[in-house]
């Protein structure tokens, strides 16, 4: 083909790395899948079997059953009201929290990587856990919801508010720290002014998930629709649920439209 | 008209700053709302001052001293919750990619893009839970049905990080090989996925970890793993083990989180570091 | 600065049976969806061999016209030909296999970043070869030849198994280059290729463009903005305004009022490489 020899410089061996990679996902996928070391039995006969009795059920989710619109009106609205309020509750004290777990605000280390990692902690534990827990120690009711949803606000909202703080610029602290001020009175001052779009935004978007989760924690019994969810799917009443499941799709997708309406003018 | 009234408008002519008052109107409305759910949800404020020692009462009892013979069961339950929420992460993203590919602008027709992206919308809107509750009935309260309603679910947040990666990426390369006489496939390889590789193996990872969380949950509706555990000892109240059960779930989950959170963020700074790494 | 006579050894081996087509447009009028006229009764003969440059100001529909003729956009009405086929009436894998022939470079250099250089040089093989090998990226012997030679005629073979995203902007462009020049192809485009470039480089990368239309007599056609480059380094001149080609002589006989009147307006330092 061609009489000049090039000087082709040695080729890296970049296939250890790729083949390593895939390799484990490899093992991984194949280990999660065997029942016999307790993973996931891809059972795809029994969807076989199974599907002629759970399709006429899954159909009854097309024809909704409207008759039990007025029963869910009041756990509806609990349901809304839980979220208001522990969106609100969370949303007071995430703002001492979030001063404390961001360095510009707080610049003793040991305090700050205290409040980090219990709020890692408290992240590290689903909402529903909390909920089946705290059901379980105060009773049922409201109480035990609203408390849950407190503890998920707080484990976003903190994390993300105290980050941006972190990252953003600090400069106006130094104007405050200059002429004399003690790190409280510059936080209430310059900080939290500077944090508020930012908070707002985060408060807004976890009232959006709030709803979202206090649609079910009724399940575990900690109030809102999820007692009647519970209850219609008990009897594979899968026609009320699919009403259920409309309303919680139109009020979450109206608190969504509100909060972005609200978020894109808090700049 | 005097010079000085050239210079210094008078301040009480000087219009007011408008406030949006949709805005305000808004945010007063959440207010009302607000002080309206307080005073109808009507929580017994009586039992809030008992509440601290309640909860200190209940949590002595679990980790003053857990029951850790119950150990190995709930390691074992975790890795039956940790192999749902892989398999449902593995399903998920197939699903999620190749749905979220033509719901990318500049690849399917326009009412393609529509259907999926609300496809997607309805789907972020309705908790996991509920549609394994669906699911069940032709799955079982397996945890096959915790794996596929993670999958199901994912698509609605992975399918939209997808599109909304795949148009993150500049289209120079692309048209490059377009010019270059490539087909549709090789534009996708070279133009597209060389560029939104890191970013979407970065979530994909990042939706594995989600989902632990969400295994957990789903086990409380009886699909099996840890949440499956949970339910069982804390109805009948024996907090001793659920101490245990407590303590295991944050562990895996922070552990997951902090190698996962590694793996990530050495999958991006690979791709960045090394374009930074000029040569002279 | 890698030493010319090597390269143009190499230039004269990986030249095949040299083809190099004339571009011809006909009444070529673009129009986009939008509405926007980008270009009204175009025609321009440009005969095998010549580099030419299209000057303009941006919005003259340089970028437009020089893509009508690989195809990358359509045109409302009219003909383009480039050699024996007419780039207008192609689509689907007719119109791939031309542009297979065509090479094309650009302002962003349009590398695949966080590839190797290696697999970005193959994409210009990638009209020649089946499409299992271009999406696994295992070129077949005669493809991985063909790469190395144009990454070597571009002075960049030592970069071969490096990122293309960690080199500089000349060396992107040199390796875009290459990634032309292992299309074998008969045309080159360029679609203002040095415009992100440093005066230095520039004068490189244009070198570099007149060098390959003299070696292998490829017809060379390159959008600029620049009235020194156009003067320097090509041997016809093309002014576009407003869609309509308003200029039309050798490269040497243009001056600077010639490039006001293509401009509409005096020329500025801007217009100019080394001020």
């Amino acid at each position: 083909m061609a009489a000049t020899e090039l000087a082709v410089p040695p080729r890296p061996r970049v296939w250890p790395r790729i083949a390593v990679v895939t390799g484990a996902l490899v093992v991984i996928t194949v280990l999660t899948t065997l029942p016999t070391l307790g993973g996931v039995e891809v059972d795809l006969d029994a969807i076989a079997r199974n599907w002629g009795n759970g399709a006429e059920r899954i159909g009854k989710l097309f024809r909704p059953d409207l008759s039990i619109l007025p029963r869910t009106w009041e756990p509806l609205i609990e349901t809304i009201e839980m979220a208001l309020v522990g969106t609100a509750i969370a949303a007071v004290l995430a703002v001492p929290l979030s001063l404390w777990a961001a360095r510009p605000s707080n610049p003793r280390a040991a305090t700050r990587r205290g409040v980090r990692l219990v709020l890692n902690v408290v992240r590290a534990v689903p909402d529903l856990v909390y909920a089946t827990i705290l059901v379980a120690m105060i009773g049922v009711g409201t109480l035990p919801g609203i408390i849950t949803l407190i503890l998920f606000d707080l484990g976003i909202v903190v994390k993300l508010v105290s980050e941006a703080v972190d990252s953003a610029d600090a400069s106006y602290m130094e104007a405050g720290r200059a002429a004399g001020g003690t790190q409280t009175q510059i936080n209430r001052l310059t900080t939290l002014p500077q944090m508020w779009p930012m908070f707002a935004s985060q408060v807004l978007y976890s009232l959006e998930l709030n709803v979202r989760v206090s649609a079910i924690l009724g399940i575990v019994g900690a109030g809102g629709l999820g007692r009647l969810i519970d209850e219609v799917r008990g009897f594979y009443r899968y026609d009320s649920l699919a009403t259920i499941i409309a309303e919680i799709l139109v009020v979450v997708i109206l608190i969504e439209l509100l909060s972005n309406f609200l978020r894109k003018r808090l700049r | 008209m005097n010079a000085a009234a050239l210079h210094e408008p008078d301040v009480g002519q000087v219009p007011a700053k408008p406030r949006g008052i949709v805005v305000r109107l808004a945010w007063t409305g959440v207010g009302v709302l607000l002080l309206a759910a307080f005073w109808d949800l009507g929580i017994e404020w009586g039992r809030l001052v008992d509440l601290p020692a309640d909860l200190l009462h209940y949590g002595r009892l679990m980790f003053a001293d857990p029951d850790w013979a119950k150990l190995p069961e709930a390691l074992f339950q975790t890795w039956r919750s940790v192999a749902m929420a892989w398999v449902g992460a593995v399903l998920g993203v197939v699903l999620s990619t190749a749905l979220g590919i033509p719901a990318a602008s500049g690849v399917g027709p326009w009412w393609l893009r529509l259907t999926l992206r609300g496809l997607f919308a309805v789907i972020r809107a309705v908790p996991e839970v509920i549609i394994a509750i669906i699911i069940l009935t032709v799955t079982g309260l397996t945890p096959f049905t915790g794996a596929l309603a993670l999958a199901i679910g994912g698509i609605g947040t992975h399918g939209k990080w997808t599109y909304e990666t795949i148009e993150s990426v500049p289209h120079g390369a692309a048209e490059a090989v377009r010019a270059s006489g490539g087909n549709v496939l090789e534009v996708a390889r070279w133009g597209l996925w060389t560029a939104a590789a890191p970013e979407l193996m970065s979530l994909a990872l990042y939706r594995f970890e989600i989902n632990v969380r969400t295994s957990a949950i789903l086990g409380l509706i009886g699909v099996g793993g840890i949440g499956d555990m949970l339910t069982g000892y804390t109805q009948y109240r024996e907090w001793d083990t659920v101490g245990v059960l407590i303590i295991v779930v944050i562990v895996i989950t922070m552990s997951i989180d902090a190698v996962s959170g590694r793996i990530r963020r050495r999958i991006m700074e690979g791709a960045t570091v090394r374009d930074l790494d000029r040569s002279p | 600065m890698p030493d010319r006579t090597q390269r143009t050894e190499a230039g004269a081996h990986t030249t095949p049976a040299s083809v190099s087509w004339p571009i011809d447009l006909s009444h070529v009028t673009v129009r986009y969806p939008n509405g926007v006229t980008a270009l009204t009764d175009v025609s321009l003969h440009i005969a095998s061999g010549e580099m030419v440059a299209v000057v303009g100001l941006s919005g003259s529909g340089k970028s437009t016209l020089i893509r009508t003729i690989n195809g990358l956009v359509p045109v409302t009405s009219g003909a383009v030909r480039v050699g024996p086929h007419t780039v207008s009436a192609l689509s689907g894998r007719p119109l791939r296999a031309l542009r297979g022939h065509i090479g094309m470079i650009f302002q962003g250099f349009n590398l695949a970043d966080r590839a190797s250089v290696y697999h970005n040089v193959l994409v210009g093989r990638f009209a020649h070869s089946p499409t299992w090998r271009t999406v696994l990226g295992i070129a077949g012997a005669n493809d991985r030849d063909i790469a190395m030679r144009s990454l070597e005629s571009v002075g960049m073979l030592d970069k071969v198994w490096g990122r293309a995203g960690a080199l500089s902007g000349g060396q992107k462009q040199r390796v875009a280059i290459a990634r032309a020049l292992s299309q074998e192809p008969a045309v080159m485009l360029a679609d203002e290729p040095v415009a992100s470039l440093d005066p230095p480089t520039a004068h490189t990368v244009m070198s570099d463009l007149l060098h390959i239309n003299r070696e292998r007599n490829l017809t060379v056609l390159v959008n600029l903005h620049l009235v020194d480059l156009a003067r320097q380094y090509t041997t016809r001149v093309i002014g576009l305004r407003g869609g309509k080609v308003v200029y039309d002589g050798l490269a040497a006989h243009a001056t600077d009022a010639d490039f006001e009147a293509i401009y509409g307006r005096p020329i500025q330092s801007r217009d100019r490489l080394d001020r």
